[in-house]
């Protein structure tokens, strides 16, 4: 195998580099260690993307607010209302401002931006609860149109009591004017102190739920932050919260599997739909009580637990007196290629699914497994940092390879029902021909197995016992764990490429 | 809490020229609930609904006029946006595009608008908006017809089932109100007079 070679070869040069003095020999594993670090953004399907927390939320919500006060020279009540309606693209509201015009932009979010400077003297009517009010028990929106204080207040607490806090429109008919936020919060708070509460809250979390790069982790339990993404939204993030998910549709992450994939194989996997595919292909159901019945050798003949025989080629009921060859009165050596056809195409699809369920599970079952390692390594590090004996004190390494132990772990084992989909008839029959996808398929399970063997050296050399071997031989497990997990990395984003270039625009 | 001061101010507004507009509205039932009323509306000249009265069910819910009153009608109707089965409506300002400076009266009159000129593309019912779009002759006389049958109290009819009524021992003001209800129909209106 050539890369075999490759890391034959790599590997030698590495070890090398560690029979220098202490000095330059901390310098290179600082380079190395560093090299990873640094490759982990550009990883496969894994944009770049940064958390927000509760705390941050606010200050996340004020740059933006701010750059668009600035540039708009607008208070932050309408640069907000233009936010939220243009979900929080602030890129996008600059480049609308150029395409529509400044009128045009803000009357399509609700910002109006006219205040009649009449001060009034005389009461006015509220058009709403028909009464007679003083001026200043009433308020007039940027739109113009005055209602009394007390009609504006029940407007609001309706709107917020129904989740429409981000949209509470004027009271008059048609108008699409969207209600100053402070006019809000004030009028509210005079007796409803937990209601502005809500509504403030609410606009806060316009930040996240209005906005196309920025979604809730979905941990259980939810640990309340958001992730932001800057580029590609089809990507998978990782919280800080340890969950890792698919920024796309929110499920746990699936690379190389689409989302398509990923959601038919949880389905399929959990209607287990292909035991109800076993059954058909290799049992007849009974002609009286119907359960399902299998041949367990001997003659055509068989017998229901239920007493009933029959015909096991046509399933027909039947006496008991028979020969080998015939059944008494019972004759139905009809060929009918049709059913045979269909039989052998269930059985064909369901070793098929067997082949890459067995696969997936296999290394499902070994991330789990791993995932206990976790523990013991940290266990074994924290006794081999205070060995005196030793001169080794980072063992950083050993939690980076970890790490890259358990996402490739993860990108192989999904690779199975990629691959399950990805070369079967079903999804893709019109988009290659039959030579281009045994080709295909060729070189995806190439790299798979290299995948799966670097994968298996690197959970080899993790498990270690570090803290009772001389310190050469853990330089010499340092090199090869930094060098395997580079070449894992190296496989996962090849995989990713293949994955990319094979299925665009499904 | 239920605005009582607006209701009942709407209700005298809107009563005041009821011979005008061809709208009005009553407490269901003649009761004292001012959340649960009773509109009728004329059906539009030069419409299938011509001549006919229709009677919606109206209930106000407690963040009236903040919320859009619910409104049904009693009278059965051939519409494509009105339910043929419950009189469930379709009209957007009973919904989101309720506004609270909107009344009761402005609803009634958008029903009235409403039946004048359906929304085929929009439609509550959906064998109506078909006919309507298909075969819309057929649509105008099924209409014509359901004018006819339900929405019509012909002042004879009326008369002779007072009539039977109180032979059976109602008092006439009563049976007259009853019947006006439940839109002329005896029987229903004789379901009532005894479970009342």
């Amino acid at each position: 195998m050539a890369l075999d070679d490759d890391y034959a070869s790599s590997s030698d040069l590495e070890e090398e580099d560690y029979y220098l003095s202490d000095q330059e020999e901390d310098a290179v594993e600082e380079d190395v260690l560093h090299g990873l670090e640094d490759d982990h953004i550009e990883e496969c399907r894994w944009s770049e993307s940064s958390v927000i927390t509760k705390e941050s939320l606010l200050a996340a919500q004020r740059e933006d607010l701010r750059k668009v006060m600035d540039l708009l020279a607008v208070n932050e009540h309408h640069a907000r209302t233009l936010l939220m309606h243009y979900r929080w693209d602030v890129e996008r509201i600059f480049e609308l401002l150029d395409q529509k015009g400044r009128d045009r932009l803000f009357s399509e979010a609700g910002v109006t931006l006219h205040k009649s400077n009449i001060s009034l003297t005389v009461t006015v009517t509220c058009i709403i609860c028909f009464e007679e009010v003083s001026p200043h028990a009433s308020t007039e929106m940027d739109c113009g149109h005055r209602f009394c204080n007390d009609c504006w207040t029940g407007h609001f607490i309706v709107k917020i009591n129904e989740g429409l806090s981000r949209r509470i429109k004027c009271m008059a008919p048609k108008c699409n004017t969207i209600c100053d936020e402070s006019v809000v919060r004030a009028l509210v708070s005079v007796d409803h102190p937990d209601l502005a509460e809500k509504f403030d809250r609410y606009l806060l979390e316009s930040y996240i739920e209005d906005n196309n790069t920025v979604k809730w982790c979905p941990s259980v339990p939810n640990c309340g932050n958001a992730i932001r993404v800057k580029g590609d939204a089809i990507c998978e993030v990782e919280c800080t919260c340890g969950m890792q998910f698919c920024f796309a549709c929110l499920q746990e992450a699936h690379s190389p599997c689409s989302c398509l994939m990923w959601d038919l194989w949880m389905k399929k996997c959990r209607d287990e739909s292909e035991t109800v595919n076993w059954i058909t292909v290799n049992t007849k159901p009974c002609p009286k009580c119907h359960k399902p019945v299998d041949k367990n050798g001997g003659c055509n003949l068989v017998v229901c637990i239920c007493g009933q025989a029959f015909c096991w080629l046509c399933g027909a009921a039947t006496g008991r007196e028979h020969t080998w060859s015939n059944i008494n009165g019972h004759s139905c050596g009809r060929f009918t290629e049709d059913q045979t056809k269909r039989t052998e195409d269930a059985r064909k699809n369901l070793y098929r699914y067997m082949h890459y369920h067995n696969r997936y599970k296999a290394h499902i079952d070994s991330m789990k497994q791993e995932a206990t390692l976790k523990e013991t390594i940290q266990a074994k590090i924290a006794a081999s940092e205070n060995k005196d004996s030793s001169k080794i004190k980072d063992y950083s390494w050993v939690t980076n390879g970890l790490v890259r132990l358990f996402r490739s772990r993860r990108v192989l084992s999904y690779s199975y029902p990629f691959a399950y989909y990805m070369f079967s008839d079903e999804i893709f029959k019109d988009e290659m021909t039959p030579m281009e996808r045994e080709l295909r398929q060729n070189l995806f399970e190439e790299q798979q197995q290299q995948l799966e063997f670097n994968i298996e050296k690197l959970s080899g050399d993790l498990e270690t016992n570090f803290h009772d071997i001389s310190d050469e031989k853990i330089i010499e497990t340092m090199g090869r764990v930094i060098n395997t997990s580079a070449i894992v990395d190296g496989l996962c984003k090849k995989m990713g490429l293949f994955v990319i270039t094979a299925y665009i625009g499904i | 809490m239920l605005d009582v001061s607006r209701v009942q101010k709407e209700l005298v507004e809107c009563n005041r020229d009821k011979q005008i507009s061809g709208v009005s509205i009553l407490l269901h039932d003649g009761s004292h609930d001012l959340s649960h009323l009773t509109g009728s509306i004329s059906g539009p000249v030069s419409s299938p609904y011509e001549g006919g009265t229709f009677t919606i069910d109206i209930r106000l819910p407690s963040g009236y006029p903040f919320e859009p009153p619910k409104m049904q009608f009693v009278t059965k109707v051939w519409h494509p946006n009105i339910s043929s089965q419950n009189g469930a409506i379709c009209l957007d300002i009973l919904k989101d595009q309720w506004s609270p400076a909107l009344t009761l009266k402005t609803a009634l009159l958008s029903l009235q608008a409403l039946l004048s000129a359906p929304a085929p593309d929009d439609p509550q019912d959906a064998v109506v908006a078909q006919q309507y779009l298909r075969d819309y002759p057929k649509f105008v006389s099924t209409a014509r017809h359901w004018t006819e049958a339900f929405a019509k109290i012909t002042s004879l009819g009326i008369e002779e089932k007072v009539q039977r009524l109180v032979e059976m021992g109602f008092p006439e003001d009563l049976v007259r109100s009853t019947l006006k209800s439940v839109n002329g129909d005896e029987n229903l209106a004789l379901e009532k007079l005894c479970s009342g």
